[in-house]
């Protein structure tokens, strides 16, 4: 879907993208990073918003940067910042992106009223965009980068200022754009739970430069295959017992295992030391790193660089 | 959920070409300005000072049948309008005068009530165009639209275009209409076909350099009541230097006994009032210097050029941030 090599941007000294490469597939995109990390100046630069350095490449089999505008034909584009066009009612806004996407007068309107219904507007979609809250502003930008129906959203912090309702609603709808209807989504946010219900992958970025990009599946199974096993009472005996067989065992403050290497085939050797030690086992699953972690992990390996 | 509620739906049409994109920024912004009341009044008192040219149409015309209407005529072009060569020419050549009479009464309306008028709706409109964008942050939102930043500042120009329109050049034509159903017969339109034309050069030279110059200071700032006041302090002070100036030199001249010539030409530019009467007079032929026309040409096309590259580098910028 977005295929990068070698984009660089700076501001006077300050050079805010190394040089990235990117590949970043079909499917749900979560674009992680510390602030100042660079993901709305690469998202800018993918948008022609902001003239890149160097960099070449192709976004929706289009090549890029040289075929910038019509790219941004198939792509939504949701700012981070509080923006709208003010004068204008919902409605209006809606189908003046529309109309500027290229959808025909009355073909606009029409279509602004089928994503204002398909946002949940109601009777708000009258009223002036000065008088919208948080939350219905961040709708109406999701609404305004839906209207033209693209190919491709990239959104930046789309969950931010909305209730828990609202968020789960707005997950909901990516997730339906994505499954239903087959749209890319390139989502930038900080909220990492937003991430882990939605995203297929993962690119992390820190300081300028690309550090993860991989399947949130990859990612989060760790480099030795893990087990975590909750028991009923001590573990003492287990514990020595497992490490006497090999195993790796690390105990978690909540007294829960963590046990390594465990191939699929010598899960049944821990049952049966269990048994030996007459240890109930309450729960066995296959351990995975959270992505919190992996977020924590690389901001702070680059920070040490 | 509303029974219409389809939910998501794709959309596969055929898309519109980019050059009607500015057409609905115009459309959009017009609609928003519409939407106040003083402006339509203002429209509307914009168009009463049209009866004072008419008058002096109706009043030549009708000079064929009632020959005593002939002296309304004279007395107000050799007065007011200060051609006394022409008010000698009504006398003996009449029909030979009508391109000249015409054009004069046109012009006079274009170079002092609707030029004044002008500012005044140049100023309420155009600083608000860019400096509401800039403070609700919305040219995120269309610039992430295949538009360029050219189509921007056409459409918003174009806002500014259609009320001036309204004001100036609507009404000349108007005027010009009203003369040739007035005349004798159709024979007219062939001796002043050019009058038309001629009108819509002058809105040409009115409308661009203006609007650019105040979408300039509305694009630098996002309180549009700053952008106003330079808009009517570059007006007020211009116009104040050129006639301390003008007025300062023809004392001294009168003080060096007539060796000394006043340069209105170099002072005029400081003026846009008096830059921009300069050349509607040049361009609607009436202009008895043509030839010290350029400097202020170059003026005023230095002013747009200039206006775009400020207003593109500075949307350039604030997408930067």
């Amino acid at each position: 879907m977005i295929e990068i090599a070698d984009l660089a941007k700076s501001y006077g000294a300050v050079q805010v993208l190394k040089g990235i490469s990117l590949s970043i597939p079909s499917g749900i995109t979560g674009l992680l990073g510390p602030n100042g990390s660079g993901k709305s100046t690469l998202i800018k630069a993918l948008l022609g918003l902001v003239q890149a350095g160097s960099g070449h490449g192709s976004i929706l089999c289009r090549r890029w940067p040289n075929e910038v505008r019509s790219i941004r034909e198939s792509i939504g584009y949701l700012p981070e910042d509080d923006c709208y066009i003010a004068g204008l009612s919902g409605i209006e806004s809606v189908a003046l992106m529309a109309n500027l996407a290229g959808l025909p007068k009355v073909e606009g309107l029409r279509r602004a009223h089928e994503i204002c219904d398909f946002c949940e507007f109601g009777e708000e979609r009258y009223r002036g965009v000065e008088g919208y809250s948080t939350g219905m502003r961040q709708k109406l930008k999701f609404a305004q980068a839906l209207v033209h129906d693209p190919p491709l959203l990239i959104l930046d912090e789309p969950t931010t200022g909305l209730d828990p309702g609202q968020r789960e609603s707005m997950l909901r709808r990516i997730k339906t754009l994505n499954v239903r209807y087959g749209k890319s989504i390139l989502l930038s946010t900080h909220i990492l739970p937003d991430v882990k219900t939605i995203c297929d992958s993962v690119v992390i970025m820190v300081d300028g430069e690309v550090k993860v990009t991989d399947t949130l599946e990859r990612l989060s199974r760790p480099a030795h295959p893990t087990v975590h096993v909750s028991v009923v009472g001590d573990a003492t005996e287990l514990v020595s017992r497992l490490q006497e067989s090999g195993f790796n065992v690390v105990t978690d403050a909540d007294g829960s295992l963590r046990i390594s290497p465990v191939a699929e085939d010598r899960v049944d050797v821990i049952w049966k030391l269990a048994v030996a030690s007459e240890t109930k086992i309450r729960r066995l699953v296959p351990a995975m790193n959270s992505l919190d972690k992996i977020f924590i992990e690389t901001a702070s390996a680059a920070e040490a660089i | 959920m509303a029974i219409h509620d389809l939910g998501y739906r794709t959309w596969d049409g055929v898309r519109t070409k980019g050059w009607t994109r500015p057409l609905y920024i115009a459309s959009s912004g017009v609609a928003l300005v519409w939407r106040r009341r003083w402006l339509r009044l203002m429209l509307m008192l914009a168009w009463l000072p049209i009866f004072v040219p008419a008058l002096g149409i109706f009043a030549f015309e009708y000079s064929s049948t009632e020959p005593e209407m002939l002296q309304v005529v004279i007395n107000l072009v050799g007065g007011p309008l200060q051609r006394p060569d022409l008010a000698v020419q009504l006398m003996t050549d009449r029909d030979g005068a009508r391109h000249e009479v015409w054009t004069l009464l046109i012009m006079a309306f274009f170079r002092y009530p609707q030029l004044s008028a002008m500012v005044l709706l140049v100023g309420l409109i155009a600083p608000m165009l860019i400096s509401y964008d800039l403070r609700s942050r919305a040219y995120l939102l269309y610039f992430s639209r295949p538009l360029h930043a050219l189509h921007y500042m056409m459409g918003k120009a174009m806002v500014v275009w259609f009320f001036l329109a309204m004001i100036v050049t609507v009404p000349a034509l108007t005027l010009y209409l009203i003369g040739v159903m007035l005349s004798p017969n159709l024979s007219v339109v062939h001796q002043t076909w050019d009058i038309p034309v001629r009108i819509a050069a002058a809105s040409i030279v009115l409308l661009v350099p203006t609007t650019i110059l105040a979408m300039c200071y509305s694009a630098y700032t996002s309180e549009s009541r700053y952008a106003s006041f330079s808009w009517f302090a570059t007006w007020i002070l211009g116009f104040v230097a050129y006639q301390i100036l003008t007025f300062m030199g023809t004392e001294f001249r009168r003080g060096s006994r007539g060796s000394f010539d006043v340069d209105y030409d170099r002072w005029r530019l400081l003026s846009p009032y008096h830059a921009l009467g300069k050349v509607e007079a040049w361009v609607f032929g009436l202009d008895p210097t043509a030839g010290s026309v350029l400097p202020t040409l170059i003026l005023l096309s230095g002013v747009t050029f200039l206006g775009i590259f400020l207003i593109r580098r500075r949307l350039i910028a604030l997408l930067s941030i």
